[in-house]
Order: structure tokens, then sequence, then C-alpha cells
């Protein structure tokens, strides 16, 4: 029984338990809004992608051609066809050249567009950023090609490179020389040629928010350096770079991320070829699985693919992580006031 | 010699529109030449010199992608193949599908992942950790997964199904409606909230009379830029749906796949087509761009 | 009747504590203004009040009732925000009806209590406009609006005025002491301007480092600052405060490098050791020199009715007085300065008052 005494007060221990009432209602109902909220999309991981997960792993583990399980459409049957192997697949994998070839082909890919993209999108963005006349304009066709589906770009490039193509003719009238070179059927070119679509397409990406970096860099501390007499370059170097750092890792490794699962455009240009010239990692997985009809061997390679991936995914998340958390410190706002 | 400020002004303007002439040309001419290569007769498409612009201008090629498609199957060069062709080309039931699945994705993506950029931004209900790796549903190679995917898809029944491609562009696009819808309610300051809190307004009627109405316009950026991500896919509907679900990218595909000779004009026609939604959705949103990739880093 | 006590109010963050046992009673239809500089626990208290921030520990009531477990919306408060915090996408006649529109209270009187809030604080020509299209002092008159057309009990008031320019301070200030004087109603504002707090407040309350340091009237405040903070804190131009040291030589004195002050009578016992001399600058007199300890002028400030002279000293900070009008003083006139012994402030090596 608490007392209340005369004057209203009433005991503290009822007080307490009042007040953690309300802070405890609160906690739960965050808790439920957020379970309530992350539930369809757990639920639809739960049933797509954790049992695909499974599968992987399983098909990797197992041996299993399409053409074992004949015609039967029953799902058992390929668990049925199938044969365990243990660790087979997988040292396959790692003595399969054609994967290594295929690994180091994805990575010079996606260095080269990363790069591509980033010296362009930043070139023009210095060029841009500060208004002038038709600015809009020149921003406006700059971003085009980034609106224009994959599979698009592949087409009209195969239209431009052809061997009578507009290129070529346009090449031709410029040196006086009839030049028919074959931009897309010369295996020492054809990495390069779709290294030069991607870059086509994707400039716009590092252009658009290296813009939009330095659109909010703060005035001040540029105008501070200048009037201390530092020059243009030596303000580009020791005060935009290191401010725009955040945004520049941002445009690196997202683009970078995103060349290496490229599949649109080299895929339906040249489907790995001409030989093996343009057997990106996510072609030849294509190919193993789609073409061959190896799921196993296809399971075994994704699932080494998934791992080296995630790994890089996450070391690009630990960084962007990082520069996030040091943007923030920065722009720290003061402690709120009382 | 030493020039003055105006002059060195002068120079860098003119060497600023040289260059940015030199790259609006390379950004112009593909887009000029699927636009112009369109309207060309079939002799056209491989003539030497080639036609920058063509003086017998055609809508032959739009008729044949978008209403005679069936005839164009049964032309001389594809006759061989027979039946099969007939069946091929579907462009509005592709036009339909696309629109279809990658509006339903999008609105879905929208709608959830703004409730929860909602709960991270006011109640931190995600750690900034967790809000990162959620842009690993969109950093892993979908290569890697889509072969069990689509044997999975094929026991559950979602295999070549418009669900099916919904439920995977839906968690594809995912991070992105988070995080830009997230920057959006950022911008909503605290106090708006609290004031119309403090006035006697419940949670629900603060967020649907303060919040909504204040972050309507970023929600409907955040919609379209998904949507050019997902219309544009190519691999995923490639893979589990194209025989009874086509999506538009796939369709286009198929004219490259069909003949051995090429047919340059069709498929200029049909990727116009194709393009034009896009183009004209992004530059729509063209100043909410950069918000959709910069994941907190462009700070205002 | 409405009147707001807080009881051992806290509040920690992690492991600072913003504020610390906090007691405090709010009569009803006070003028009640929390002062202190940033970081002083004044504006977590007022939040705290409103129901925006969970105390630690502590209670908060309303009219006897505690409120702690309340809704900020259950608490019969009206808020006004530093931001003004207006909603952009509503008019300034919706902004005004929103809290009415929220009571469900009819149409008719809705229209009818907006005109007369308008009218009170002379916005009526702004209805039909956005928040975006009217001016600092106009939003904040509209926020006002807001607040008032609800009529609570209890108005707070977070640094309404900060985001203004000087001239629109005086003007505003003048009109919340008036809209206070006609409501009769609870105020409680928050403010880091001790010129604020000195015009607007029926009691002031002074923070530092979450927790009260006095409390009082203005006047009291001015002329009775219990330690060097306060003293400190209030006052424009500020108290001239000298540290040095107080000792014993036959009979009390102040020292320190550039003075010396023999302390009145009712100092004779003070203990030797470090401490502060203080005194305001309107008390400092000012004569011709005179054979004494003189000094000179240095830089001379007039402002129109008074005029500031200023005195180097070993110190970082100038020594002021105030002298009346358009007696005529000039930089580098030696002149002679005494402190009358009822005005001195002398506090402790802490910082605490010393009396008599």
């Amino acid at each position: 029984m608490t007392a209340t005494t005369l004057n209203g007060q009433v005991d503290p221990p009822q007080n307490i338990k009042a007040r953690k009432g309300r802070e405890a209602n609160k906690a739960q109902g965050i808790r439920r809004f957020k379970w309530t909220v992350l539930s369809p999309f757990l639920a639809l991981m739960a049933f797509i992608l954790v049992p695909a997960l499974l599968l992987q792993v399983f098909f990797s583990f197992f041996q299993f051609s399409i053409f074992d399980a004949g015609d039967s459409d029953s799902f058992m049957a390929y668990f049925e066809a199938s044969e365990f192997v243990g660790l087979d697949l997988f040292i396959d994998v790692f003595r399969d050249n054609r994967f290594g070839a295929a690994i180091i082909r994805s990575l010079l890919f996606a260095t080269g567009a990363t790069l591509g993209c980033f010296v362009f999108g930043f070139g023009l963005a210095l060029l841009m950023y500060r208004p002038f006349r038709g600015q809009a304009l020149y921003y406006i066709f700059f971003i085009l090609p980034m609106l224009t589906v994959p599979i698009v770009i592949a087409y009209t490039g195969e239209m431009i490179l052809y061997q009578n193509g507009p290129l070529n003719d346009i090449l031709s009238r410029l040196s006086g020389l009839r030049v028919e070179a074959q931009f897309l059927y010369k295996k020492e070119v054809a990495l390069t040629t779709i290294m030069a679509l991607e870059i086509w397409n994707w400039t716009p990406f590092s252009f658009i928010i290296m813009m939009a970096g330095l659109a909010a860099l703060p005035k001040e501390p540029q105008e501070a350096a200048k009037i201390l007499g530092a020059s243009k370059w030596r303000i580009f170097w020791e005060i935009q770079v290191p401010l725009l750092r955040p945004v520049i890792m941002l445009a690196l490794i997202l683009r970078f991320l995103e060349a290496m699962a490229e599949f649109p455009k080299t895929w339906s240009l040249l489907q790995g070829g001409p030989g093996s010239a343009t057997e990106t990692i996510p072609v030849y997985i294509f190919l193993t699985t789609w073409q061959y009809f190896d799921i196993s061997y296809g399971a075994a390679l994704s699932y080494v693919v998934l791992v080296l991936m995630m790994g890089i995914v996450m070391a690009g998340i630990y960084l962007l992580r990082r520069e996030k958390k040091s943007l923030d410190e920065m722009y720290m706002a003061k402690p709120s006031e009382g | 010699m030493s020039m003055t400020m105006t002059q060195k002004r002068n120079v860098f303007s003119v060497f600023r529109y040289f260059v940015l002439t030199i790259w609006l040309l390379i950004v112009a001419f593909p887009i000029f030449w699927m636009v112009s290569t369109s309207f060309k007769p079939d002799r056209e498409w491989f003539s030497w010199p080639p036609v920058y612009i063509t003086e017998n201008a055609t809508l032959q090629n739009y008729l044949t992608v978008w209403t005679d498609f069936n005839e164009y199957s049964t032309n001389e060069e594809t006759k061989e193949l027979g039946q099969y062709t007939q069946s091929l080309q579907r462009p509005w039931e592709a036009l339909g599908n696309s629109t279809l699945i990658a509006g339903i994705a999008t609105l879905l993506a929208v709608l959830f992942g703004s409730v929860l950029a909602y709960g991270v931004s006011r109640h931190q209900i995600l750690s900034e950790k967790r809000m990162f790796q959620l842009l690993m549903l969109r950093m892993v190679p979908p290569i890697v997964l889509i072969a069990p995917i689509s044997l999975w898809y094929r026991q559950i029944g979602l295999l070549d199904s418009i669900p099916g491609l919904v439920i995977l562009y839906f968690l594809t696009s995912l991070p992105y409606a988070v995080w830009m819808s997230k920057s959006f309610i950022d911008e909503v300051p605290r106090e708006m909230e609290h004031a119309a809190e403090i006035l006697g307004a419940s949670r629900w009627r603060t967020i649907w009379e303060v919040v909504l109405p204040l972050v309507r316009s970023g929600l409907v950026a955040t919609f379209l830029f998904i949507l050019i991500l997902t219309w544009s896919e190519y691999l995923l509907a490639l893979l589990l749906s194209k025989t009874d679900v086509l999506t538009l990218p796939i369709e286009l595909s198929k004219y490259q796949g069909s003949t051995e000779g090429r047919v340059y004009g069709r498929q200029a026609a049909l990727s116009v087509g194709i393009t034009i939604p896009l183009v004209f959705v992004g530059l729509l949103i063209r100043k909410h761009l950069a918000r959709g990739f910069s994941f907190g880093m462009v700070r205002r | 009747m409405s009147r707001i006590e807080l009881t051992n109010l806290r509040k920690e963050y992690g492991n600072v504590v913003a504020v610390n046992d906090l007691n405090l009673t709010i009569e009803d239809g006070e003028f009640i203004v929390l002062v202190g500089p940033s970081g002083c626990g004044k504006t977590t208290t007022l939040r705290m009040i409103a129901g925006f921030e969970d105390p630690t520990a502590g209670e908060i009531r309303l009219d006897g009732s505690i409120v702690n477990d309340l809704e900020p919306r259950d608490r019969d408060l009206g808020m006004v925000f530093q931001s003004h915090a207006l909603f952009p996408h509503k008019n300034v006649a919706d902004n005004i009806v929103f809290g009415l529109r929220m009571q469900k209270v009819g149409k008719e009187e809705q229209r009818r209590k907006m005109h007369e809030v308008a009218e009170l604080v002379r916005i009526s020509h702004l209805l039909a406009k956005m928040p975006g299209q009217c001016s600092g002092g106009e939003s904040q008159r509209i926020a006002l609006a807001r607040t008032l057309v609800t009529e609570p009990s209890n108005f707070l008031l977070d640094e309404p005025l900060s985001s203004l320019d000087a001239k629109l301070r005086r003007e505003l200030r003048a009109e919340c002491d008036r809209l206070h004087e006609q409501l009769q109603k609870t105020f409680v504002y928050v403010t880091h301007d001790q010129e604020e707090a000195m015009t607007l407040a029926d009691r002031i309350v002074v923070m530092d480092a979450g927790e009260i340091v006095q409390m009082g009237s203005p006047i009291d405040i001015y002329s009775n600052p219990v330690s060097y903070f306060v003293a400190d804190f209030f006052g424009n131009p500020a108290m001239n405060l000298i540290e040095g040291e107080f000792v014993q030589n036959g009979s009390a004195e102040f020292r320190s490098d550039s003075f010396t002050v023999s302390l009145p009578e009712k100092y004779k016992d003070i203990s030797p050791g470090k401490g502060t001399f203080g005194i305001r600058p309107e008390n400092v007199q000012v004569s011709k020199a005179n054979g004494g300890d003189t000094r000179n002028i240095g830089l001379v400030e007039p402002l129109g009715k008074d005029t500031l002279l200023y005195f180097e000293t070993a110190a970082e900070r100038p020594f002021v007085a105030i002298v009346e009008g358009t007696e005529s003083h000039s930089s580098g006139e030696p002149v002679e300065l005494s402190f009358p012994g009822d005005n001195m402030f002398l506090f402790d090596g802490t910082g605490d008052r010393i009396r008599a």
C-alpha cells in the first residue's frame, strides 16, 4: 500500500514505476513497429533467398546435370539424380584456368571501367560545377547515357562499331585512309570495347555525384585559402579533394562493384567471345549453367564467386562506413542548446 | 607576358566549351545514330559509306516492330524458322509486362522502403551498420544466385511469372528505396513534428498531415529513380521469365538472336521505344538523381 | 489555476548529466525565464516539461498531478519553437487553425478564433500567405498565433527570438510582454540572452551545468548576484571583474596588478587569499586627476546618452566605466577612479559571493 501524504505527494516507488511505464511503452511500440515493418522483408528473404542459398550449397557438393534427371519434372528427381562428390567440384574450380582467367578479366574490366568513369565524370564535373551559360543543357545531355537501357546501348554500340559503320567512316574521313577496324570481333580489343561502352554508359553516375559533391563544398575554406595565397592547384589538392574524399570513394566503390557484375552488354554483344576474350565472371557462370547445363559446377563456381564478392562488397561497405563516420564527425551538429 | 584576370577567364571559358562540346558529341552520337537508323529503309542499314541522315525516311521499322511484327516473322529471311518465330515477337505484351512488373515492384519498394526509412530516421530501428549491410542486396551480383533461384522458383511455381520477377526487383531495389527516401525524410525538421504533436495531433495524424506532404515530391523522385533501374533490368528477366512473361529488354534481344543477319532498323525502332520513357522520367527527376546514389555522402 | 512543479528532475544522456536534480515551482500566471549559457540544461528542462524528453528521474506536475506519463498533446501546453516550425505546405490561416482542428472545434468557431488571434498578434493581413513568403518576424508572430489560438494554460517558449535581428527582437520582446499582461497565463521562456531575461521575466532562473545557480526577480539577480558566474552573466556592459587577492594589512584590502582597493568597514574580517573584486561600470566614479592614483583613459566610446570609458589593465579584459551623457572625456586623459563601498562585489577563490 503506498501512502499518500497530506500535501498530495505520492511515494517515490510508485512514481518510478509510472515513469518507467511510459518509457517502456515507447520502447515497446518502437520495437513492434520495427518488426512489423521488417517482417515482410524477412519473410521474402526466408522463402526466396535462403532456400536458394541452401540449394546452391547442395548442388555444389552433389554432382548433378540436367540430363541425369531425364524427363522427370519433379523437383525430387534432381536430388535423386545427384551424387555426393564432396569437395571435388571446389577442387575443380580452383584448378580451372578458365575461371582464373575470367576473374582476372573481370578485375581488369571493372578497374578500367571504374577509373574511366571516374576520370571523365570528375573532369566534367570540375569544368561544370560553377554556373555558366548552357550549364543546364549540357547537364541534361550528359546524364542521358545513364537513362539508356544497357541492352539498347549494346545494340546501338554494335551498329556504330560495325566494320562498315559510322565510327570507321568518321575515322576514315579524318585520317584519309580507309579504316576497317574490327572493334568487336578482334580478340585484342574486344574487352576494351566493352569497357568503353561501360564507361559511356556510367560516366554520368560519377559525373552526377561529383557535381553534387562539388556544389555542396563549403565556399569559405576555399576563399580563405585563396586569400592566404594558395594557387588553384593547391586549393584543389589540399582543400577540395580531401573534403570530397567520401564522395570520391563512393563513386569508385559503387562503380567497381557494379562493373564486376556487368552482364547485359557483355553477353548480348559477344557472349564471351571472340574466343574467350570477353568471358568475365558473370559470363562464365552463365555459360556453365545455362549453356553447358552443368548446374553443379555452376553452383560451385557461383559459391566461390559469392564468397569472393561478399568479401569485396564487405570491404567496400567497410570503407564507405568509415567515410560516412568521418563525415558525420566533421559535420557533427553542436550539442543541442540547454 | 602575363594575362589579365579577364583574359585568363576567357581562355578557360573557351577551353571549357571546347571540351564539353566534344563530350556532348560523344554522348549524343549513339543516341542520334539510334534515332536516325530507326527511320532508315532496309538497304541503308549496312551501306558504305554509312548514311547519317536518310533521305528516304520511313516509318516501316516502327510499324514492323510495333504492329506488323507477325509479318516480320514470315519475311523471306526468317521463313525457314517457320512457326517457331511466329510467336516470338510480342511487343505490346512486353510493354505491358515491363510496365506492370517495374511499376508494382517499384511501388512496393518505395512504400515499404519509406516506412522503414521513417523508422530509421526517427527511431533508429536499424543501425547505420545494418543500413549499409542492406546494400548487399544490390551489390552482390545476381548471377551467383540465379540458378538456384530458378530451380526453387520452378518448384514453387514462380518461374516465368509476374510475381516472381516483382519479388526479386523489389528486393534488389530496396536499398536504394530506403536510402533515398531517408535522405528526404531526414530533411523534415523534428521541431515540425513536435509542433504538430503539442498542438494535439496524434502520431499518424502528424505523419499524414505534416511529414508526408513535405516528403511527397521526394518519394515521387525515389519512385521514378527506381523505375529507371527496374525497367532496364536484363539478366533476371532473361533467366527467370522470357517464355511466358516477356519484358521489353528481352523482346529487344530477340531481334538479335532470331536471325542470322542483323535487322538494325528494327532494333533501333524498338530501342527508341524502350528508351523514350526512361529519358522522360530521368529528365523529370534530374535534380534528385544525385541523392539516389549518394548514400548520405553529400551534405547540403 | 495552473502551476508547474518540478521535483528532483534529472536527465542523463549516457553518462552526461544534462539536468541535475532540479527543483522548481512555477506559479500560475508567472513569466519565468530560464537563462544560462549553451549546454546548461535549460532547453532540456523545457523539453521535459513539454514531454519530448523523458526524465531519467524525478517528476513533473501540472496543477498538482504528475504528467510524466502523459503525451505532449495531453499536457495542456503551448509551445513556440526556435525555428518557428511553421508547416511550410499550409498557408498562415491553416497553420493557425491546425490545433483547433485537432481539438475538433467547429468550423465557424475555428474561423472566429483564428481572426481573433490574428488580430491580437497583428497578422490579419498575412492569413492567405504561405509561411515561405513571410519574414522572420512575421513567422514568429504566426507561430505565436498558432499556439495562442488553442488557449493552453501554459506557454513554453524555446529561444523564440534568437533567429531574429536585434531590432525585431526588441519589438517582439515587447509583444511577448504585452501578451503576457493581457492573457495572464504562465509563460516559461528559455533564452541565453541575459537582456531578454532581464526585460521579460517576473522571475529569472539562472542555470549552469544542469543546476539552478540563482532564482529571483531581475533586480534581485542584477543587484545581488550569488556568484561570479551570475555577476558576469548579467549586465551589459558586463561587470568589471578583477582577479587578485584579499590581504589584511592593518585594514582589509584588495590587491591586483592594476588596482589596490581598500575595502569598507563591513569587510574588515575578510579572510586573506585569492579572490575577485567586482564593480558594475555604472557604479565606477570617474573624477579629474587630483593627486591620487591616476590612470589614463584608453578608448572612449560614446553611446549617445552615455559614454563608455575603457582602461587598459594587466588583465585581458579592459576595465570599463560608464559616465553620463555629453561629459567630455578624451582618450589619453588622466583621471582618478573610485568605487563606492556599497556597490562592490567580492567573490572568493571558488567564485562564491563574499557577504559582509
